[in-house]
């Protein structure tokens, strides 16, 4: 896994904000309230393949809005760097917005 | 001049390793230096079979006093109670241990099987191990909880897994200079002076908690191991980012989780599946936070935290 192969940064959030624009429907629940079950979100994009954004996206849930009664989103994300814009789990890997979400979530 | 000595249980012999690497001061300079009698260890006493038996029974006896007795490993009382998995010179061991904690001025339990059971004790308990006045946070343990040993101290822990070298020696020094009365323990009967700070104390990486930034694989050159990676460091007492390890790094320096291994609990959540190197949460909140800080604040902390985190906060730095 890691950083979707041959394309530049600004290009991929690109796809993914047209994707998510067009309506790509996610798996947004469950969220996985347990670490067994977070384990088991990362086993399925784990065998995903490298360049399938479109799978990563879906598995991980991802919207463009803030998610939930409590507005949860990437910018409070444990995993999200602020200045880079990016989503650092390994599995996921993939530049994001601070206002969108995904069922990854932790803080 | 202090005799000393030192029988093994259900052990894995990390702590001897771990003592033998002493450097401050080291086993030899016990010996040497500090009045130590080592009457007899695992893996440097001469004595063999019936000598080995003559020796511990005359400790036994009165005839040699015994001023420190060291335990390494848990207790072992299968099968049923009676301790025959564990024999030693023509008993169960737990007899031993018995017969010479109470003829011992100083107990020192080391390591965590010895001080709370550790590894061994963890469900379902086949060997059903015992530490030596604990079992995990119960306390009891095998000499039960009214044990004190003939200096009136009950037994002291040096919990780890294994322990650093100098704890041990340090503990053992301070008993035989006969400033034992220095000693204070804690509510585990671990010495305050190793084990009242966290591991966290002194972490190289607190800069990356304080601004939520996560390391997501071993060994990464950036990024806190709490938030991720199942670090115990910030709810774990012990020196081990204050006495560093090989007297130049620790574990959480080198990019690895700490795993708790000072404290009662450990290994944590018995080792179940989905749980090793992965912080717990609950609805992507961690189950355990950092001793003192509550759910509410940890949350308003994190959102604050990741606002003002610094562009340094997201780049590799030096560890050693």
């Amino acid at each position: 896994m890691g950083a979707i192969p041959d394309k530049d940064s600004k290009t991929v959030l690109k796809e993914i904000e047209e994707m998510l624009a067009d309506g790509l429907k996610t798996q947004t629940e469950p969220f996985p309230e347990t670490a067994v079950e977070f384990s088991k979100l990362l086993d399925e994009l784990r065998a995903l393949e490298p360049d399938d954004l479109e799978g990563r996206l879906v598995i991980g849930g991802f919207t463009d809005y803030p998610y939930g009664e409590d507005e949860m989103r990437c910018q409070e994300c444990i995993y999200y760097l602020v200045h880079r814009k990016w989503c650092d789990l390994p599995e996921l890997s993939v530049p994001v917005e601070p206002n969108w979400w995904c069922r990854l979530w932790k803080i | 001049m202090a005799n000393l000595l030192w029988l093994q249980g259900g052990a894995c012999s990390g702590n001897t390793m771990s003592f033998l690497n002493a450097e401050e001061p080291s086993a030899v300079d016990l010996v040497t230096d500090f009045g130590i009698n080592i009457l007899w260890h695992p893996s440097l006493g001469v004595e063999l079979g019936d000598n080995m038996k003559a020796l511990m029974e005359s400790c036994v006896s009165g005839e040699t006093d015994l001023d420190i007795f060291v335990f390494e490993g848990s207790v072992v009382n299968a099968p049923d109670g009676t301790g025959e998995w564990n024999r030693f010179a023509g008993k169960p061991m737990k007899e031993w241990v018995k017969a010479l904690s109470e003829k011992a001025q100083f107990v020192v339990a080391l390591g965590d099987c010895a001080t709370y059971g550790g590894i061994p004790a963890m469900a379902p308990n086949p060997s059903e191990s015992n530490g030596l006045q604990f079992l995990k946070r119960e306390r009891g343990g095998f000499l039960g909880s009214d044990f004190v040993s003939k200096s009136g101290l009950p037994v002291i822990n040096i919990p780890g897994c294994p322990a650093h070298p100098d704890w041990v020696t340090q503990i053992l020094v301070a008993v035989a200079s006969g400033r034992a009365g220095d000693l204070t323990l804690d509510e585990f009967q671990r010495p305050k002076t190793f084990f009242s700070s966290f591991t966290q104390t002194g972490c190289t990486r607190n800069m990356h908690f304080a601004y939520k930034v996560s390391a997501t694989e071993f060994g990464q050159r950036k990024g806190c191991l709490f938030y991720d990676l199942g670090c115990r460091g910030p709810m774990t007492h012990s020196p081990c980012n204050r006495i560093l390890w090989n007297r130049q790094s620790s574990k959480t320096r080198a990019g690895m989780p700490c795993l708790g291994c000072t404290e009662p609990e450990f290994p944590f959540f018995d080792l179940a599946p989905g749980t090793l190197f992965k912080t717990q949460t609950v609805m992507g909140v961690p189950k355990d936070l950092p001793t003192g800080v509550n759910k509410k604040g940890y949350i308003k902390l994190t959102g604050a935290a990741k606002s003002a985190s610094p562009e340094w906060a997201e780049q590799d730095m030096f560890v050693v």
